[in-house]
């Protein structure tokens, strides 16, 4: 029982994180952009250069120095997705820890898909 | 409208949408499409983005309030995310081909299917004799009682349900939602889970699934931050507060409510993309 108490902190400790930073960046981004007219979301176009400042892992870690709302706001984002991952790392150890091999077999195959596809 | 304006009417409908999604056990992405889509004519390939993240933070928003509980199926959860995230991988490649009015019109069925599985009887399935394949993967498990004790429970249909869960995860793939409802179809359905534990598992695996596809989507910039920061914040709190109403809260009520909203957004999305609006 003791693996699933670290679980559900995990997710709770994940989501504040996240949620804390990416407040940090909307407050920047009302500060700084409050006023402004909002952005054109309807035409969407995979074909267009979208800025690196929320796109690539390079671009967010650049601009949080800058303090650029994008990249705070992202990071946030970011914790938030790493959050289940986490999780389903725990899953692993528990199963290494119980030597149910089979399932620490198929929690691998689950990470491995995963980060596969983010690194892809 | 300025972004404040922009911002601050997302914040407060992303809190409903987490409420809604956590007490009706659907995910808060399913509420955030229609309102941005709808709601403020935002392309939809930028609402699949904040679908995506709207999913992930019900998921882990509900989900440190379920295993704290023992309901959930981590074994289960664990084997069918190997067809989910696989689904999930495939899906956020076909959505690349896939225009507005393609994605309206699946989301619609999607809801439409949705909305006919909420009227199904919640059943805790006494007495299914599990199959072979699925001793084998220790599937079976025990689930608390109001009374505190644990009920043992077995379950079948491992292929069948093995195989709902990949088109599962292709659809969460290319629409950002968690597809609570094929993942339902699949436990429920096929499987013969216990209800409470097929919800929270399907919570569970809904988080770890939009993962799959998170990263991709990230750098395709489909998740634009002046959507993200509201959805993010909105969704997480509304569905820490569902989760704690779920509890005390008789929803029978607000899901018979929602179920027809829901239809109707299906239809207004599926005549529009049909026609060719969006």
């Amino acid at each position: 029982m003791k693996i699933q108490i670290l679980i559900s902190q995990t997710l709770r400790i994940g989501v504040s994180i996240a949620c804390v930073i990416a407040a940090v960046g909307g407050v920047i981004y009302l500060v700084s952009h409050g006023g402004d007219p909002m952005p054109d979301y309807t035409h969407f176009s995979y074909t267009d250069a979208h800025p690196a400042e929320y796109t690539t892992l390079g671009g967010i870690f650049g601009g949080l120095g800058r303090m650029d709302a994008r990249s705070w706001i992202q990071l946030g984002v970011i914790a938030l997705i790493l959050t289940p991952i986490l999780r389903v790392l725990l899953s692993l150890v528990d199963f290494l820890k119980e030597r149910d091999w089979l399932y620490a077999a198929i929690t691998s195959i689950v990470l491995a898909i995963i980060i596969g596809n983010s690194l892809a | 409208m300025t972004v404040l304006v922009f911002t601050l009417i997302l914040l407060v409908s992303a809190y409903l949408a987490g409420l809604l999604g956590s007490l009706t056990g659907l995910g808060g992405g399913v509420v955030v499409i229609p309102v941005l889509t709808l709601g403020f004519g935002v392309d939809f390939h930028y609402a699949i983005g904040a679908a995506l993240v709207a999913s992930i933070a019900t998921s882990s928003g509900s989900g440190s309030a379920y295993v704290k509980e023992g309901i959930t199926n981590i074994r289960l959860g664990m084997f069918l995310e190997i067809a989910t995230t696989i689904g999930a991988v495939v899906g956020a490649i076909i959505a690349v081909w896939l225009n507005n009015s393609a994605i309206a019109i699946i989301y619609g069925c999607v809801l439409i299917l949705t909305a006919a599985m909420q009227q199904r009887r919640k059943s805790d399935h006494d007495g299914v004799v599990g199959s072979d394949l699925a001793r084998r993967l220790k599937l079976f498990g025990t689930w608390p009682q109001r009374d505190g004790s644990f009920k043992a429970y077995q379950l079948r249909g491992v292929g069948g349900g093995f195989s709902v869960m990949l088109l599962a995860g292709v659809l969460s793939g290319i629409l950002g939602i968690g597809s609570g409802v094929l993942k339902v179809i699949a436990m429920d359905g096929i499987m013969k889970v216990p209800f409470k534990v097929s919800t929270t598992t399907s919570n569970f695996m809904m988080g770890v699934t939009a993962c799959a596809s998170a990263v991709v989507y990230i750098q395709r910039g489909n998740i634009v931050p002046g959507i993200a920061c509201p959805v993010l914040i909105g969704v997480l709190f509304g569905a820490l507060t569902g989760a704690r109403l779920l509890k005390k809260l008789d929803v029978r009520l607000l899901r018979r409510i929602f179920c027809i909203a829901i239809l109707l957004v299906a239809f207004n999305m599926i005549w529009q993309g049909w026609t060719g609006k969006f």
